[in-house]
């Protein structure tokens, strides 16, 4: 018999996001929605970040300080968001209990358990985050172009761009993971005799 | 070390309170069972068959007693060993099959040793020879939802073997087949059983499991009835 001899169960990060992609591709269209509702999150916040910096050469004059009603739309859609993701993980796990209880029969330790769903949430945050940018750069060409002109655009660096990319999707992966923490903890915790004998 | 007595029950009690009531789910069962073993564990509904399953897979913790798996006490081990006791040492076998439903029968009966930390390629090759040896091999990149109810349950008791376990907890395995295909489950599992020398413990109501076991345990009201030799 090959393999770790000393003991231990392993639980590799690599395992995770196989697994994690496996139910994030059979269970599509749930994904989909997650994903979406992050993309709009950060869409919108790109979206007024960036129309803020194009216009910002012209105008000089900040539109997403905490005294615009921006700002507040932005944290109530972030605030949407994270609830959202966090609901749709406990039906997950719900529907998961089972699951969860074989794969602790099976030998995944509580630890393992809670990898599986926040890799899970942190796969839906990312490409929620990417697609949310690019919706919201594309927002804000749009509406910055028609309004003051493309001119503008260009004066803005890539650099700048980069930053506001790698921030806003940054912020997306944290609170996606934010969001997963309460029922991935749930699902980590379940007690394996409870969970087999579970009927949805 | 190897013991003759791969399982060793002693004044095992499992109590639940309930309602300010005390229920004695098991109520002082003591049980030897040697290596290589069919054992068949049979009362009805409520005789305490589930509840001595979970203490024996370390499921569950008993509230007195003990469950000495090998000669080592599992009421001692943490929750570290415990997990490797499970992934290594007992194979499970389910009423209900109980597969990963987003992964491919390969991918299933490969998981257990993605969680003992064998190389993903030889986990693979040990998945794919167990399935073939299920009578599986043309199965092997089907999902649970795509195999009839006998294939899964082929599936799960390739899985329990993916470790090369030296027990098997079987929970009614027959339960959700058919005449005929809870007989080929019983045949594969007898088969193992005498082959690869497993202990097997199979709770059950099936009278054709039950015949072809060693030894019949009967319990009753959280307690062992009587052993019959089958």
């Amino acid at each position: 018999m090959s393999g770790d001899q000393s003991g231990r169960v392993t639980f590799r990060l690599t395992d995770a996001v196989r697994l994690g992609l496996d139910y994030i591709k059979r269970r599509f269209s749930r994904s989909v929605i997650n994903m979406a509702s992050i993309a709009l999150a950060d869409s919108f916040l790109t979206a007024l970040l960036l129309t803020d910096l194009f216009s910002g050469s012209q105008l000089n004059s900040g539109s997403i300080g905490v005294d615009s009603p921006q700002f507040w739309l932005v944290l109530v859609a972030l605030v949407v968001m994270v609830v959202g993701v966090t609901n749709s993980m406990l039906i997950s796990v719900y529907e998961r209990y089972r699951e969860i209880g074989t794969m602790k029969c099976i030998g995944a330790l509580d630890q393992h358990i809670l990898m599986l769903f926040i890799v899970e949430s942190s796969i839906q945050g990312l490409s929620g985050g990417i697609l949310g940018y690019i919706l919201g750069l594309l927002a804000a060409i749009i509406s910055t172009g028609f309004t003051i002109g493309f001119d503008s655009i260009q004066g803005v660096s890539t650099s700048t761009l980069l930053f506001s990319f790698l921030a806003t999707t940054i912020l997306s992966l944290v609170l996606s993971v934010v969001a997963s923490i309460y029922p991935a903890l749930r699902a980590s915790r379940l007690d394996p005799v409870e969970a087999l004998q579970y009927e949805l | 070390m190897s013991y003759d007595r791969v399982i060793e029950l002693k004044e095992l009690q499992r109590h639940y309170e309930m309602g300010g009531d005390t229920i004695k789910a098991l109520d002082g069962v003591d049980l030897d069972i040697s290596r290589g073993e069919y054992i068949s564990i049979v009362g009805p509904s409520g005789s305490g068959k589930t509840t001595l399953f979970n203490l024996i897979g370390g499921l569950d913790k008993p509230t007195k007693g003990s469950v000495y798996i090998d000669g080592v006490a599992i009421s001692q081990l943490d929750a570290y060993e415990l997990a490797w006791l499970r992934c290594r040492k007992i194979g499970y076998i389910f009423q209900s099959f109980n597969l990963i439903q987003v992964l491919t029968a390969l991918e299933n009966v490969a998981l257990p040793t993605v969680f003992a930390g064998v190389p993903r390629e030889e986990g693979s090759n040990r998945a794919k020879k167990l399935l073939e040896s299920v009578g599986l091999r043309d199965r092997l990149n089907h999902r649970p939802t795509e195999l009839s109810a006998g294939q899964q349950q082929r599936v799960a008791i390739a899985r329990a073997l993916a470790n090369d376990p030296s027990i098997i907890l079987a929970d009614e395995p027959t339960g959700n087949l058919d005449l005929n295909t809870g007989m080929e489950i019983i045949d594969l599992l007898h088969g193992l059983n005498k082959t690869r020398g497993l202990t097997l413990i199979a709770a059950t109501h099936d009278l054709k499991m039950i015949k072809a076991s060693d030894r019949i345990v009967w319990m009753r009201d959280g307690k062992i009835e009587k052993i019959e030799r089958g």
